[in-house]
């Protein structure tokens, strides 16, 4: 029995262990690996080039013209994200008439795939006979259509909406959970002490909040940084890839145009980047987990 | 039935130690009860009993077998748990019968027996019910029963009355004493309620700190305690403790207090003139002395519960209690005289607590 | 009470742009999916139209191969559930039950892997299934899916797992119950609840994902919908609006409805550690 013990949890992780760390490590192994490599259109090594491919990368405008926009379109989603979720979550924590379906409906974006979502909204934004121009002609904002997605500048801040729109929900359940960890007796303590509903969220919600917050902003940052679908089906990185990011211009390059090696440099690039917002994250858990624990010890 | 022998059993969590070589001797059809403060490890020790816990050094036998490597489930023994540990997704009777149906006895036999726990705990109207339709000492009876039908070699208790209110907590404590007289079944108590401990044990088992501090029948722990831990941890209000020197004049004996306060204590004391001593005597023993007899002391607090009134008192520069059956009008301030009988003082040594 | 009242139409008030702007893509995709082909096109675009079309559901079904790519997403997403459940409950058991050495490196390697997205190691994946000759192969999806879920499936069943009480399994050992037998007498069905959930939050997962399934697969027969939807309008001149509409509204609203259902659920286990 004693030394069961040790051997049985591991045999029990070891099945799922097996199965990430091929499905997971390989491809970064093999990205490692081609990047370094000069790679042809189908994918042969043709041996090492040493750093070429980032050297590659860092020359093309059009890296840099994405990176940049990655950062742009991660910054504002993010805080877009952020600031319209946290309000709407008190509200949803809070009781009034009508509350369930208000959950449903704001948490509804979650359950459609962003492809089904960026193929609706790419037919209401279209610059013909699209159902916005119908609604805002409607209400006499407009007289004549727009094009929402024939010029690059104007698509990529429509694009950057839909972004917010379909992160909310997932931002607003975690400040849901935290909400609803909030001790309830420390809001009724500080009534008996006169504050207000704005003392109470500047002096307990927010600084009481701050885990959740920040675990929120990590999480939605590798989120948003991840996502191809709205940009890829709105507008595939174009007008003259004027909303192309990372993602859409790296598989681009892999899929459309065949270079492989350089692909792999940006992928491995991405990799890079990744890892640090989760090595942030984790400690971020990790100490909130330490103060958790910290806590239930008392 | 059995016997249990816990020899030199140690635990540890890692470099952490919570059990340190503790040894103690259940005989057959005893009814022993553990007791201590929070955290001394009475559940891990039970656990350990049980088979729930691995044991990190000495031995266990339930009869005459090591059991130290059996699992739980070929130890013949029966547990009350804390949270009582029904399974919510069956009903009273499933839950009573699992372990007869897991050991595939005939429905008839299951019918039979889990009746007759019912019967004696007055479950027979719950049997189809689920356990969350049931009050707290419904559930705990519940979890007496599910041990019952099992005429278990042993049976283990953590803590099974915590989570009841007082009254029911005293009514539960004397159907398990009964419940024991009449089955006899060897069982195991834990509890870190002394008067639980004094009321239900043949012998109790006072722990501190992962570490026996003495064991024995409730009356011969209560009137001789062994160390200043057992005597201040049973009796409730607990033991007054006046520290002090020890002195021998002519044929008799005190103890000096740093005030000046002179106590008289026994001369068949075995204590060594000038020892660092704490003088300990139970509320309930002391009394009004009379006139020019006795020692000072300034009354405090005035608490009557109704029986007893209990007294609080300043004495030698310490704060005592007395618990009074007749009911003297004290007030607060007042100045009185308190004497006691010289065999009902203890003497510790200061510095090892134990008996002298 | 008329405070809360008061109360409840600020609230809404506040909370109606939003509202709108989240129901406008419904409209749009309902609207359109019933509408005549003639009348996609009008000038000036308007949201009425003169009859409703429901054959465009029936026309679409044929036209699209939808009950082609209906079968490929729930092969995939089905298997890729049952395999990411079958491993993930022993693993989640045991980070609710066990010490064990490395539990801590496992957590944060799960917390890693739950971080990584297919889209970063997408040309990795995809030379990998090249590699095992699975390109083309739905059961490259079911791979790929159920890798990437594991992190999540894990997480939330561990969160469930930690409340049922260790002694309800110790009762049973006590009770004569080998550890097998109180698996499955007393843990799993207390558990049930919990792995529904997780298995329908990993099955909509793989319901909406649009990156590998792009990659891997190369024929049509074996599109899985949200592929086969936007296959209809990437690079074509003459997109069929109102069949992909229609398309839209068979592959969202059942699910929507699902998890509508759900949801409370997922900000209940987001609540219990899952994203803790
Ligand atoms: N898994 C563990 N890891 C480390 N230390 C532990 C663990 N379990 C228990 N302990 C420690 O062992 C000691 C004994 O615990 P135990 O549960 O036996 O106490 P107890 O006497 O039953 O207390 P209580 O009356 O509060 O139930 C405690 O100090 C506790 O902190
Ligand atoms: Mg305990």
């Amino acid at each position: 029995m004693k030394s069961l013990n040790g051997f049985k949890p591991l045999a029990m992780i070891l099945p799922g262990l097996l199965l990430a760390m091929f499905i997971i490590g390989y491809p970064v192994l093999d990205l490692a690996n081609t990047s370094l490599q000069e790679v042809s259109r189908f994918g042969q090594l043709r041996g090492f080039t040493g750093f070429d491919n980032f050297a590659e990368v860092f020359s093309d405008p059009l890296f840099w013209g994405s990176l940049k926009r990655t950062a742009i379109w991660t910054v504002t989603v993010v805080l877009g994200t952020l600031v319209i979720s946290l309000p709407i979550a008190i509200i949803l924590n809070d009781d009034f008439y009508g509350r369930g379906v208000a959950r449903v409906i704001i948490m509804l974006p979650w359950a459609i795939s962003l492809t089904m979502t960026a193929v609706v909204w790419r037919w209401a934004l279209n610059g013909r006979a699209g159902l916005l121009n119908a609604t805002l002609m409607d209400m006499g904002i407009m007289t004549e259509p727009i094009e929402w997605l024939a010029e690059a500048q104007l698509a990529f801040t429509v694009e950057m909406m839909i972004g917010i729109l379909v992160s909310i929900p997932f931002t607003t359940t975690i400040f849901l959970g935290g909400l609803s960890s909030l001790p309830q007796d420390s809001y009724e303590a500080s009534m008996v002490d006169g504050a207000t509903r704005w003392d109470q969220f500047r002096y307990i919600t927010l600084p009481l909040m701050k885990p959740f917050i920040n675990i929120a902003i990590v999480l939605n940052v590798i989120y948003v940084f991840n996502s191809l679908p709205i940009i890829w089906v709105m507008t595939e990185g174009g007008p003259a890839n004027g909303t192309d990011i990372l993602v859409t211009y790296l598989y681009k390059l892999a899929f459309r145009f065949g270079q492989l090696g350089k692909a792999s440099a940006i992928s491995l690039i991405m990799f890079g980047v990744l890892l640090l917002f989760t090595v942030i994250y984790v400690v971020l858990v990790m100490r909130d987990e330490k103060d958790t624990a910290a806590g239930e010890d008392e | 039935m059995a016997s249990v022998k816990i020899r030199n059993v140690e635990k540890n969590y890692g470099s952490l130690r919570v059990i340190h070589g503790v040894s103690i001797d259940v005989e057959d059809h005893e009814f022993v009860v553990l007791v201590g403060p929070s955290g001394c490890g009475k559940s891990t020790l039970l656990r350990m009993i049980a088979g729930l816990e691995t044991i990190s050094g000495g031995d266990i036998m339930i009869g005459d077998k090591v059991v130290n490597d059996i699992a739980p489930r070929d130890r013949d023994i029966a547990m009350v748990f804390q949270n009582y540990a029904l399974y919510p997704h069956m009903s009273i009777f499933d839950n009573m019968g699992f372990s007869l149906k897991l050991r595939k006895r005939p429905r008839s036999e299951i019918e039979e027996k889990v009746m007759e726990a019912a019967d004696i705990l007055n479950l027979k109207p719950y049997l189809e019910r689920s356990p969350g339709q049931l009050s707290g000492g419904q559930r705990q009876r519940v979890a007496m029963g599910r041990a019952l039908v099992r005429d278990a070699r042993v049976f283990l208790f953590d803590e099974p009355l915590s989570n009841l209110d007082a009254k029911l907590r005293v009514v539960m404590r004397t159907e398990i004493k009964a419940l024991h007289q009449r089955l006899q079944t060897t069982s195991v108590y834990v509890t870190h309620d002394q008067i639980e401990a004094m009321t239900m044990a043949d012998r109790i088992v006072v722990m501190n700190a992962g570490r026996v501090e003495q064991v024995g029948a409730p009356l011969e722990l209560y009137d001789s305690p062994a160390n200043l831990f057992v005597a201040g941890f049973l009796g409730s209000p607990s033991m007054n403790f006046i520290k002090g020197r020890f002195r021998r004049a002519g044929d008799g004996a005190h103890v000096l207090c740093d005030d000046g306060t002179v106590l008289p204590v026994p001369a068949t004391s075995g204590a060594t003139d000038d020892q660092q001593v704490v003088a300990g005597i139970r509320p309930e023993h002391l009394r009004l002395a009379g006139e020019g007899a006795g020692v000072a002391a300034t009354v405090d607090v005035v608490e009557p519960t109704g029986a007893n009134i209990e007294l609080f008192v300043e004495l030698a520069g310490e704060r005592v209690c007395a618990v009074f059956r007749e009911r003297h009008p004290f007030r607060p301030g007042e100045k009185i005289a308190l004497g006691w009988e010289l065999d009902k003082i203890h003497l510790f040594d200061a510095s090892s607590g134990h008996r002298i | 009470m008329p405070s809360k009242l008061k109360k409840s139409l600020i609230y809404w008030a506040f909370l109606s742009p939003l509202v709108v702007v989240i129901l406008f893509p419904f409209a749009v995709m309902l609207v359109t999916a019933v509408r005549p082909r003639d009348e996609l096109f009008v000038y000036p675009p308007r949201w009425g139209f003169s009859e409703f079309r429901w054959d465009n559901f029936a026309e679409m079904w044929v036209k699209t191969n939808f009950g082609e790519a209906l079968f490929n997403s729930l092969y995939v997403s089905v298997l890729s559930t049952v395999l990411a459940l079958v491993l993930s409950i022993p693993a989640a058991y045991a980070l609710s039950r066990y010490p064990f050495p490395g539990k801590g490196a496992y957590r944060t390697f799960l917390l890693m892997t739950q971080m990584m997205s297919p889209i970063v190691l997408v040309l990795g994946l995809f030379r990998l299934m090249v590699a095992l000759g699975m390109v083309g192969n739905l059961n490259s999806l079911v791979l790929t899916y159920a890798a990437f879920n594991m992190a999540f499936t894990i997480w939330m069943l561990q969160s469930y797992f930690s409340t049922i009480p260790r002694d309800l399994e110790e009762a049973a050992w006590i009770d004569g119950a080998s550890h097998l037998n109180s698996l499955i007498r007393i843990f799993l069905p207390l558990a049930v609840p919990a792995m529904a959930v997780t298995a329908i939050f990993s099955f909509i997962n793989g319901w909406n994902e649009f990156v590998l399934a792009l990659t891997m697969i190369r024929s049509s027969d074996d599109f899985t919908l949200p592929v086969q939807i936007y296959s209809q309008v990437a690079g074509r001149y003459q997109v069929e609006w109102h069949h992909v509409m229609a398309g839209t509204v068979l592959a969202t609203v059942p699910v929507a409805i699902v998890f509508s259902w759900l949801q409370k659920y997922l900000i209940r286990g987001m609540a219990l550690g899952a994203v803790k």
